[in-house]
């Protein structure tokens, strides 16, 4: 581990004991990176070390997203009064075992992680109005165990398909485990047609299960504010357009949508959402 | 060292064969069925989650129980006198999204596979791979030899159906062997291991499509097979021969006749009369790939 060559260490933090929470960049609805940001606001989290990108991202050029230029970022974030620690960054695009060795080797050593767990969306095709809810995938029987109390859809079977490959937080609870830390991927389904815009109420399923598990006493008034305007929003939609109340209205009924269906549902989701309706 | 060994055989004299996937498969299907029919014992495997992103999860009742790699496995056969080892690479390692291995991580491998070749007391190491060639796929593939010292050249040049750089029309001796196939023959002169590469020819209007090309893995298999002064059973190998060249037959019968009458040329191409006229312009090679191209992208199952 070379401190200043692959990583900045800014500061120190004093924990025995932490918990590690991990959100990348590339997630789904970007619900784990929101997550995560939240926590870190609410409970006042400071940025102490960083990953140097040269080792794990092309750097010939930047890439462009939503007009904006972006630049590889893989940041910790330390709340030392409630032994939390937020990890963000992107996806490195090589180097990945070696990636992850030194996130681990800096949550060992600067601040003995006990827990890690990742946090991210998977796409639903559920409707808003069902209730979101938790699944998770754990590292050992024991964390299965010990996260029994929380709610948690924890009995998924899953093999990946040929045309796919395993998720990045599969690769860390893997490398995680060889260093018997235990940790979990949670994940929240999220409605697909709030995927471009914001699935508020898929972050705060990850966020009231950090608050429940880690004692973090979060009020969550301004989430739960956001939560019912967009709900109200996307109810005002509704009944302004049959046609979009009659496509929610079938998939609260579990029934599908066509392509041509599924397009104009996200497209006129995003439209009024962002109009500021 | 990045290797596991699950057993730690005494071995005598042994020659290693490396190979990882390239062009047609061409070496991959050859040492592998040289492995096979050796009945080569499992010796150890590299500890690809250093090179490579996994494959595969595999997650039962919420636990994560396995995350899968592609593997890069060490094997061995005791002969007597002179004993064998294997190493078969299931992918390249790259440092980038290019097919074959380049960079630090490629380097790495090469001095890794030439670790475990040390450590067992071997002399000599063969690679395998291909070797694109205006051939037609009717014709037998010959075998392109290159050795890292120039010492090798009379033994190589002893091998039936072998061709040296030197020995094909403009190339004066000179070219290029991509990926670890071709780097682990630097990597072993470095190290002062000798090394040779057989590489089985593949017709040029087949080389860029992802299709295995058996024919050319044959000459290589027959190569290796007397190199070690082994006789091996060809039956496996005929038959995806077989099966093979009636694939791209039925596709070859489906070109425009122009296009074929072009590859047609390609038969009568002998490397014996270099000051024949070139068959087919650079022209005609680009309108032929690309009708090629066009054939296979129309294959159901290819799209």
């Amino acid at each position: 581990m070379r401190e200043g060559q692959l990583f900045n260490l800014f500061d120190k933090p004093k924990l025995e004991s932490s918990s590690l929470v991990v959100a990348w960049n590339q997630d789904v609805g970007k619900v784990g990176t929101k997550a995560a940001d939240y926590l870190r606001r609410k409970l006042k989290g400071l940025e102490f070390a960083e990953i140097c990108p040269e080792s794990f991202f092309p750097l010939g050029g930047v890439s462009v997203e939503d007009d904006v230029a972006q630049f590889p970022e893989s940041k910790f974030y330390c709340c030392p009064e409630e032994s939390l620690v937020v990890f963000k960054s992107d996806v490195p695009r090589y180097e990945w075992y070696e990636f992850l060795s030194l996130v681990l080797d800096i949550a060992e050593k600067y601040f003995k992680v006990k827990e890690i767990y990742t946090v991210g969306g998977m796409v639903s095709s559920a409707a808003h109005t069902t209730p979101r809810m938790l699944l998770s995938v754990v590292n050992s029987a024991e964390m299965k165990r010990r996260l029994s109390h929380y709610e948690l859809a924890s009995d998924m079977d899953y093999e990946t398909q040929d045309d796919q490959r395993p998720t990045f937080s599969s690769f860390l609870l893997w490398a995680a485990r060889r260093r018997s830390i235990e940790g979990a991927s949670l994940w929240v389904p999220i409605p697909f047609y709030l995927l471009a815009v914001e699935d508020t109420q898929a972050c705060k399923k990850l966020v009231e299960f950090f608050s429940r598990r880690l004692e973090l006493n979060i009020d969550f008034g301004d989430i739960n504010e956001t939560v019912a305007r967009q709900n109200k929003e996307i109810a005002q939609l509704r009944s302004k357009f049959s046609e979009i109340d009659g496509y929610i209205s079938k998939l609260e009924g579990n029934l599908s949508l066509t392509v041509e269906e599924s397009e104009k549902l996200v497209r006129e989701i995003e439209q009024w959402l962002r109009g500021g309706h | 060292m990045g290797v596991i060994f699950y057993k730690e055989p005494k071995l005598s004299n042994p020659i290693l064969i490396a190979c990882w996937p390239g062009i047609g498969n061409i070496g991959i299907i050859a040492v592998d069925i040289l492995r096979r029919v050796m009945a080569a014992e499992e010796l150890g495997e590299v500890e690809s989650w250093e090179f490579f992103y996994p494959r595969r999860v595999l997650i039962r009742g919420g636990e994560l129980k396995s995350l899968e790699f592609p593997s890069n496995k060490f094997y061995f056969k005791k002969m007597g006198k002179k004993d064998v080892m294997f190493f078969i690479g299931e992918e390249q390692p790259t440092d980038g999204a290019k097919a074959y291995a380049e960079g630090i991580k490629a380097y790495r491998m090469a001095n890794l596979v030439i670790d475990v070749a040390l450590k067992f007391g071997c002399h000599r190491v063969y690679t395998s791979g291909a070797a694109v060639a205006p051939i037609h796929h009717t014709a037998r593939s010959r075998v392109w030899v290159v050795p890292n010292r120039e010492d090798l050249i009379d033994e190589v040049k002893s091998y039936e159906n072998t061709v040296l750089m030197s020995d094909i029309e403009g190339r004066d001796g000179q070219g290029n062997i991509t990926g670890l196939n071709g780097l682990l023959l630097g990597v072993a002169r470095k190290r002062g291991l000798e090394a040779i590469c057989v590489m089985g020819e593949v017709p040029i209007y087949i080389h860029g499509f992802p299709i295995p090309y058996p024919k050319g893995s044959k000459s290589v298999l027959e190569v290796l097979s007397a190199a070690l002064g082994i006789e091996v059973s060809m039956d496996e190998i005929n038959a995806l021969v077989q099966q093979s060249e009636s694939e791209i037959d039925s596709v070859y019968d489906r070109l425009p006749s122009e296009i074929r009458e072009q590859l047609d040329k390609l038969k009568y191409v002998t490397y014996a009369e270099p000051s024949e006229p070139e068959p087919i312009t650079e022209e005609d090679k680009k309108k032929i790939l690309q009708e090629i191209d066009r054939l296979f992208k129309k294959e159901p199952g290819r799209d």
